[in-house]
């Protein structure tokens, strides 16, 4: 029976190319598009989940309240973990750690900036990574020591033992590798290259050494792994108070959060955990489950449609003894069989689209053929395709009443008529949606793009301050000399990356400033002709100039203004850890951070040796190229900092780079929208086909009775084109509720305009139309007598 | 064998009972070749579908084999009807997508027979009517005739005891007709097939061994054909 049935299953499938055509390449589009989005959510759900006792490890956070919220992150003091350790019980380890940053490493005159972490003992017991060489307990003990990654050991070494080989870190310590472990895997919040001991970092940064047992600062990462998760709430509430208990005057609390939520739940609000890419995340699983469902109307209205030429079908099998049972069983098999052509035709296309995905979302996305999940998601998908996909026709079609289908088959009420409609209507209420939602996305993602960041980008480049370049002067000279070789024309120094936030203080008090109030001020350190390398302006007074002494001078920014409240602000004089510093000047606002805030208050200083950390600033001469430009800076950079590899960053692309996740949402939306219209259209086609069939002989008396083609064109599209329009109009209400939310979250956004309502309603309309006039036009230069002569 | 007692068929429409059958009873027998007469619309075919369970009377006992059909439900009435009725249809009905062998298997798969003793049947079957070598076609490759013939090999397989036929010559020229009817008598005669067909034409209910004359609805007459014809 089941080989009978196949056998005409396939017979069916391959007598009606078309029709099969159309189906696979809808399912095949559909899985294809919910399994690379499946394969995405799976991703960025494994992040954190490698190490074996991950759902006992929990991330310790601090919340800093002000005036008007709390701020929440993920930073500690380093006395944190020994308090937890030896006053909470049910911990069984903490581990402090500062978080990864690149450090030069090098070995035999080869240097590498990689990402390095300085930690404890317990790190690698919390993150029980695999032991490759060396001895778990041993590692990290020394101060001297360091712990490599297999892919580093591979860099420095080779294939040599690097057991016992020292090397150099930031060009003047001496570690001893003492252990290699396993890389770590791309889905680790945490990634770094080797780790440090903690004694280390506290000898190269000796004020971390004077503040351990102090309260006031935050720079390190603190994790603990409870010995069983029946603790977590009673930890959760000791460690609310530890600030209060450990600093009086002190109104921050502390958290522990899942590592499992670290990358998913990333947002807080209030001090509470409230989402974050979880959210992005199930908009993608949506997507996925209704793309699929899209393909799967697809099919059953396409089922439907063709139920004339399966009606006799049934009548005859239920005629010789068919029970329902079967007929249903039956249908259904032909579906799932359609699932799998899909399934096989869907893993081209992945295959085949997964280069590129991973080239847009920056993962390494990949089919894991080894993995029993994925293979039992995919014949669960498939399954699941082939059940939703037949149900209704298989239901449907076995309803057929014999005596009714045999004596001729008459249109089936107009019941499934409006059920199809209903579906069509469906489809494209959806892709409608797609489209005004990526019309609107790309409108807010080019006008935060467009936005002025107060600055001129192009041709700014900047390069960090590092190594011999931080002492005596050097970074004046290399400044002098980068300016006479003509590769820049002008440059300055800048105590942080122009696109990075941090360094920041409360203490700056100003005239008028409310002693309560908490307020966060940025403070950057200068060197002169920073205006002229940004392409800014000074809003009022003037900049930091050598022919001033300037070391008790400030110059503020426009938010800075607002915050403190000054109309006159040159010459106000404001205090900061109580040190008096006049104003001088009032420089234009510009975006550092992130642009979609306000700008953060500012506060600059000035510089006069220009030593130190920080990064050079360097506009480039326009008058040559930017190759040569930037071979003249390399060739500059390296010959007085030879030690370290010269790293120039376009601010032009590291503004680019925070919009990834902008991006990543409008393009997925874009292909997956499109996609979706796509499979919408090839359902619209189907139906146009067998509507087509089914008023061949009324179309051919309209035509002898003298109806010209356009009349015959407007009579078959109107259906059509009505569907869609209710659908738009199903539609509006919905992406405009949609995108309001998702724009809500954005301080700055573009108003909802009617364009992208206008795009949506258009395209829609003219692809239906295209598709329907296809099948419609067909039937109406067809001779009418070929249709009439057969009655 | 059959039994029916005042069979009522009509549709209400808005309210008007319009009636296809009234007030049918008649008694079929084991091994009685019927037909059923009558002109257009006297409810023939809808006589013939009570019959064979594909529609139910509105009103009105009909006992099969001694039993009950209007109050079996529905999967015992299949089980009846699988079992015991072969059905041949004006227009053939075969399913275009098997061949002529899967056609005459059909009813077997729905029946659970084991598979060698279907291939045995079906080969019996195809043997007796003179098809083998025609067992890999598919039904449009066929005249007519042999479509008919395939479609009572069809109803045949399942060694019904009794054969419906709507009109099973209809579309078939005199010759061919002629063959079918033949055929229905030599099953009739020879495996004591009951069989009931629903004609036009005197000469096929001339093969048979009772007529029963429809007229709106009614029987009007209910004569036994003379044998020896």
């Amino acid at each position: 029976m089941f080989r009978l049935n196949l056998k005409i299953a396939l017979r069916n499938l391959w007598k009606n190319k078309g029709y099969t055509l159309i189906n696979v390449g809808g399912l095949a589009i559909g899985l294809a598009s919910c399994m690379i989005l499946l394969l995405y959510v799976a991703y960025e759900w494994s992040f954190d989940k490698h190490t074996s006792g991950y759902d006992r490890t929990y991330v310790v956070y601090n919340h800093q309240k002000s005036e008007d919220r709390i701020v929440s992150f993920s930073w500690t003091p380093g006395v944190m973990a020994e308090e937890l350790r030896t006053k909470i019980p049910g911990i069984a380890r903490v581990s402090r750690s500062t978080y990864p940053a690149e450090h030069l490493i090098s070995y035999n005159h080869q240097n590498f900036k990689k990402k390095a972490m300085f930690t404890d003992t317990a790190f690698l017991k919390v993150f029980d990574y695999k032991v490759l060489q060396g001895n778990r307990d041993q590692m990290l003990k020394h101060p001297n020591s360091v712990v490599l990654t297999e892919r580093m050991a591979k860099i420095l070494f080779g294939n040599e033992n690097p057991i016992n080989k020292t090397v150099k870190m930031g060009g003047k310590e001496e570690l001893i590798v003492e252990g290699v472990i396993e890389d770590v895997p791309v889905t680790s919040s945490l990634q770094f290259d080797y780790l440090g001991s903690w004694e280390m970092f506290l000898k190269e940064n000796p004020w971390a050494k004077g503040n351990e047992r102090d309260w006031g600062n935050n720079y390190c990462l603190t994790v603990l792994q409870l010995q069983d998760n029946d603790f977590s709430e009673r930890v959760n509430a000791e460690i609310n108070g530890v600030y209060k208990r450990n600093l009086k005057e002190s109104r921050n609390f502390a958290s522990i959060h899942p590592l499992s939520k670290w990358h998913l739940y990333d947002k807080f609000e209030n001090g509470k955990s409230v989402g974050g890419k979880i959210d992005t995340l199930r908009i993608f699983l949506l997507l996925a489950f209704c793309i699929l469902l899209i393909a799967c109307i697809n099919f059953m209205n396409l089922s439907t449609a063709r139920s004339e030429k399966r009606a006799k079908e049934v009548g005859v099998r239920k005629a010789i003894g068919a029970a329902r049972k079967s007929l249903v069983g039956q249908f259904m098999l032909e579906s799932i069989l359609l699932a799998c052509f899909g399934m096989v035709v869907a893993f081209m296309l992945m295959e085949l689209s997964l280069t590129y995905f991973n080239g847009v979302l920056n993962t390494n996305l990949a089919i894991n053929y080894r993995d029993w999940t994925f293979w039992s998601a995919l014949i669960g998908l498939t399954l699941f395709t082939g059940l939703v996909a037949g149900s209704y026709p298989a239901f449907y079609l076995s309803s057929f009443n014999p005596v009714k289908v045999l004596k001729g088959f008459n249109l089936p009420g107009n019941s499934s008529l409006s059920i199809r409609k209903v579906l069509v209507v469906f489809q494209f209420v959806f892709a409608v949606c797609l489209i005004i939602c990526t019309v609107v996305i790309y409108q807010q993602l080019n006008f935060i793009k467009n936005k002025p960041v107060g600055y001129n980008r192009a041709g700014l480049v900047e390069i960090p301050v590092e190594g011999k370049l931080q002492r005596d002067g050097k970074m004046k000279l290399l400044r002098e000399q980068l300016l006479k070789s003509g590769a820049v024309i002008n440059a300055s120094v800048f105590s942080r990356s122009l696109s990075q936030g941090g360094n920041n203080t409360s203490g700056v008090s100003w005239p008028g400033k409310n002693p309560k109030e908490d307020v966060l001020i940025n403070f950057r350190y200068t060197y002169y002709d920073f205006v002229a390398t940004l392409g800014t302006k000074m809003m009022m007074g003037r900049e930091f100039s050598p022919k001033y002494t300037d070391s008790s001078n400030v110059i503020i920014n426009e938010s800075a203004v607002k915050v403190m409240n000054l109309s006159n602000p040159v010459g106000t004089v404001i205090t900061w850890g109580g040190n008096p510093m006049t104003i001088i000047g009032v420089l234009k606002d510009f975006v550092m951070e992130t642009p979609y805030q306000t700008v953060t208050p500012m506060i600059m200083m000035v510089n006069p040796t220009a030593d130190g950390e920080g990064v050079l600033v360097m506009r480039l001469n326009p008058s040559q190229s930017i190759g040569t430009s930037m071979q003249q800076i390399t060739g500059l950079v390296k010959e007085m900092n030879p030690d370290f590899p010269v790293e120039a960053t376009f601010l032009s692309d590291s503004f680019e780079a925070k919009f990834q996740n902008e991006k990543v949402l409008g393009i997925l939306a874009n292909w997956f929208g499109g996609f979706s219209i796509f499979i919408s259209c090839l359902g619209l086609l189907g139906l146009s086909l067998f509507m087509a069939e089914q008023r061949k002989k009324e179309i051919s008396i309209r035509k002898v009775l003298g109806a010209s083609m356009m009349n015959i064109l407007t009579l078959l599209n109107k259906d059509f084109i009505k569907l869609v329009a209710v659908a738009n109009l199903i539609a509006f209400p919905l992406a405009y509720i949609l995108i309001n939310k998702w724009l809500s979250a954005f301080e700055f956004r573009v108003s909802i305009s009617f364009i992208p309502f206008a795009i949506a309603i258009g395209l829609s309309l003219l692809i239906a139309f295209l598709t329907v006039s296809a099948q419609s036009v067909k039937v109406a230069k067809s001779n009418p007598i070929d249709a009439l002569k057969y009655e | 064998m059959i039994e029916l007692k005042n069979i009522e068929k009509y549709y209400a429409n808005k309210g008007v009972k319009s009636y296809i059958l009234r007030h049918v009873s008649t008694i079929i027998k084991q091994g009685e070749f019927v037909s059923i007469m009558g002109p257009s619309g006297a409810g023939k075919s809808t006589l013939l579908n009570i019959l064979g369970m594909l529609e139910e009377p509105t009103y009105g006992a009909y006992e099969f084999m001694g039993e009950d059909v209007v109050s079996l439900n529905e999967r015992k009435r299949i089980e009846l009807y699988r079992n015991h009725i072969g059905f041949v249809f004006q227009a053939y009905h075969l399913i275009d997508e098997m061949t002529v062998a899967e056609n005459i298997e059909a009813p077997l798969l729905y029946k659970k027979v084991s598979s060698a003793e279907r291939k045995s049947r079906v080969a019996d079957v195809l043997d007796r009517f003179n098809m083998v070598a025609k067992k890999d076609l598919f039904p449009n490759q066929l005249s007519g005739g042999q479509q008919q013939l395939v479609g009572i090999a069809r109803a045949l397989v399942a060694q019904p005891s009794i054969i419906l036929a709507d009109e099973p010559t209809g579309n078939l020229q005199s010759p061919q007709a002629l063959q079918i009817m033949e055929l229905f008598k030599k099953l009739n005669e020879e495996e004591n097939i009951t069989i009931i067909q629903v004609t036009h034409s005197e000469v096929n209910a001339a093969y048979g061994s009772r007529i029963l004359h429809l007229l709106d609805g009614v029987i009007k007459e209910d004569i036994a054909v003379p044998q020896g014809v």
